[in-house]
């Protein structure tokens, strides 16, 4: 057939039949090529971690995708379709203006107004050096209580926003919290403190539209309700008959206090992981 | 002390209820067991050569190529249903694109490994790529088939890195989503890759001139067996899945399919197979009449031999084609699980006669007068060969359907990000 093998003679018939194989063969490698630099080049750009999250975004229930501007009150029902970053919303600030409605009660629960809040149940509070601490909220240290592991990242280690922050363990779950923030990681805290990592932003603290995708003031309140709502349902033994809400608090280190509970799905929606 | 129970729920994406690891193990096992007897007997063929086969140089097609040929047209809902959802943008019948994918992935490979024993010496199957033979349909086929398959393991990957581990490495999810950007342009390529092997096939057995039995004139160098494997397979293709989720519903006890998407495919599946059957209709008349009586053999010659008899051909066009194109287009049939199933089993075993005949009886006839009509019984290697790739083909499924998204929901598996 080719040159080199004895009786070899090219005809139009080989040029054709040749051609056309090889342009199929060499479409399937370039598809595979064209993934596999796009990918490198998506994780060259810092924009892997987010298209991640868009993926992961597409897959979290409606119930879990519900817009701040519903959240405190200010519209009746709305999808959040811009994966919760409300920096690129084209409708942010036609509905910001509205006045809020409704669920302005907490159960119980300390979320402090200096503090932005993510909706992977961590907050971002900004600092006098111009940096800004992140822990985790309220809910989520009432379920967790004290982790038994904890895997923060390094100093000077760059995150970026909805990237796993750090991984704790607890009765052999793992937990994987997402970074409420983009930024250069500057020092870390623990379970112990009151913070678990200092990050300096990417953006100027300064610019209103830095922290505009977490939720703040009464959007705080109507999803800590959402929350423990759904956190109350999942906890609920099988079987039990539908009960009207007692008024009670949240008991601390839940995950203890509850071992035999489907800690997996409460973690997973709980801290937005599939 | 608390036994320790094994279990893979970490692999099962969450929300999605399977049973337990133990009974999965024990519904595998028999399926497991019949695939090493397929590799014994396989390795048995490689190792000693093909006398461990009742085939021979009289007799050189049978069931691995029947095998091989009904499968390929089984699996063609796979290439069809991207075609549709990709190309002609029929977007209703995403929830079983990815379903279509694995069975057509099992299809072709299983269609491969059986052709790496089938050459007898799969050490030179290279030699197909670096001798071809540009005259032979065998070689277009050869070369299509191959790159099809790298095509289905390509479309199989997005699928697999959706595992809920896999899913966790950033990488993967990245790929994946790049890979999918450019799913259409694969499933384009696959459609062009099996329309022309899928005719081709066909066109092997139409350009048989000393086998005048499945000879037939055509359209400039295609003849017409090319347009009729095209068409029974892209019109059994649709029935082959609805028979598989049928099943998996049916064995899992959970509705997986809405009905609609099932009346669809039927709908698909009817129109197509009526268009065949009138289109094999047309060609068996030119066959009686003008193409066998032209090279010298009257047609009732060919139906003299027991049991090849005309009960087949008629049970080929309105048995297993006619009735059921009915029963799958009309809505009152169609409507009924029981009635559709029915049908859509009987396409299928239309398309497999089909292929029986063109590879077991067109061999079996005699075409020269000191020739003897033959007789062809698969040695117990052929047939444990056989099992073997549908064991691996229902293993491949039960693993995919347990720990891969196999039906899509109604929300979209991968939002359009912005600024990409």
């Amino acid at each position: 057939m080719f040159p080199g093998i004895d009786g070899f003679h090219w005809t139009f018939g080989h040029i054709l039949f040749l051609l056309l194989f090889f342009a199929v063969a060499l479409t399937i490698v370039a598809i595979v090529a064209s993934a596999a630099w796009r990918t490198a080049q998506d994780f060259r750009n810092h924009h892997a971690i987010d298209l991640c999250w868009h993926t992961e975004f597409a897959q979290l229930p409606d119930s879990a995708r519900r817009c701040r501007h519903e959240l405190a009150g200010r519209v009746i029902s709305r999808t959040c379709d811009n994966a919760f970053d409300c920096r690129h919303c084209s409708k942010y600030l036609q509905f910001a203006v509205l006045p809020p409605a409704g669920h302005l009660h907490l159960s119980g629960l300390d979320y402090p107004d200096d503090r932005y809040y993510h909706r992977g149940h961590t907050w971002v509070k900004p600092v006098e050096d111009g940096n800004v601490t992140v822990g985790l909220d309220e809910l989520a240290r009432h379920l967790v209580g004290t982790p038994d592991f904890c895997n923060l990242p390094k100093v000077g280690e760059e995150l970026e926003l909805n990237q796993t922050a750090w991984r704790m363990k607890k009765n052999g779950n793992e937990i994987l919290v997402r970074t409420p923030i983009e930024g250069t990681v500057v020092a870390v805290g623990g379970p112990e403190r009151d913070w678990y990592l200092k990050i300096c932003p990417r953006f100027d603290l300064s610019e209103p539209v830095t922290l505009r995708h977490l939720l703040r003031g009464p959007e705080v309140s109507g999803w800590t309700n959402r929350e423990l709502e759904r956190l109350q349902e999942q906890l609920e033994a099988a079987h039990t008959p539908p009960a009207l809400a007692d008024g009670g608090v949240l008991l601390p280190d839940l995950m203890n206090v509850i071992p035999d509970a489907d800690w997996e799905s409460v973690l997973a929606d709980t801290f937005l992981q599939l | 002390m608390a036994s320790r129970v094994l279990t893979d729920s970490r692999w099962i994406a969450r929300g999605e209820s399977r049973t337990s690891f133990s009974r999965f193990l024990l519904w595998l096992a028999p399926w497991t067991a019949l695939l090493l007897v397929g590799i014994y007997a396989a390795f048995l063929c490689l190792y000693h050569g093909l006398n461990q086969t009742n085939m021979d140089n009289r007799f050189a097609f049978g069931l691995w190529i029947f095998l091989d040929l009904g499968i390929i047209a089984l699996g063609a809902g796979a290439f069809f249903t991207g075609f549709l959802v990709y190309i002609l943008k029929r977007v209703e019948l995403k929830p079983i694109l990815n379903t279509a994918v694995v069975v057509g992935f099992i299809c072709y490979s299983g269609a491969v490994a059986i052709l790496m024993i089938d050459v007898g010496q799969p050490l030179r199957a290279w030699f197909t790529f670096w001798h071809p033979n540009t005259h032979s349909m065998l070689t277009e086929v050869t070369f299509c088939i191959s790159c099809y398959l790298l095509v289905l393991c390509l479309e199989y990957i997005p699928i697999l890195l959706r595992n809920p581990q896999l899913r966790r490495l950033p990488s993967f999810l990245v790929f994946d989503h790049q890979l999918h950007r450019l799913i259409p342009v694969l499933a384009a390529v696959g459609a062009m890759l099996s329309f022309f092997h899928q005719g081709s096939l066909g066109g092997l057995y139409g350009v048989l001139r000393g086998r005048p039995f499945a000879f037939r004139s055509g359209i400039l160098i295609w003849p017409s067996t090319f347009f009729l494997f095209i068409l029974s397979a892209i019109a059994s293709g649709p029935s082959f899945l609805m028979l598989v989720t049928a099943a998996v519903e049916k064995i899992t006890g959970r509705k997986l399919v809405a009905n609609e998407i099932f009346r669809r495919l039927a709908l698909i599946s009817g129109v197509l197979l009526g268009i065949y059957v009138a289109a094999k209709s047309i060609d068996t008349l030119i066959w009686l009449n003008i193409t066998s009586p032209s090279e010298g053999f009257a047609p009732w010659q060919f139906y003299i031999h027991k049991p090849f008899g005309t009960p087949i051909l008629f049970a080929e066009i309105v048995l297993f084609g006619l009735l059921p194109a009915f029963l799958l287009t009309f809505r009152a049939t169609a409507s009924r699980r029981g009635w559709l199933l029915c049908a859509a089993a009987m396409a299928c075993a239309g398309v497999l006669l089909n292929r029986f005949v063109l590879t077991v009886q067109t061999l079996a006839l005699p075409t020269l007068p000191f020739d003897d009509f033959l007789q062809y019984t698969p040695s117990w290697q052929e047939v444990a060969s056989f099992a073997g790739v549908i064991a691996y083909g229902v293993i491949v499924y039960s693993l995919s359907y347990r720990y891969l998204p196999m039906f899509g929901s109604s929300k979209g598996e991968h939002a359009d990000v912005s600024g990409n």
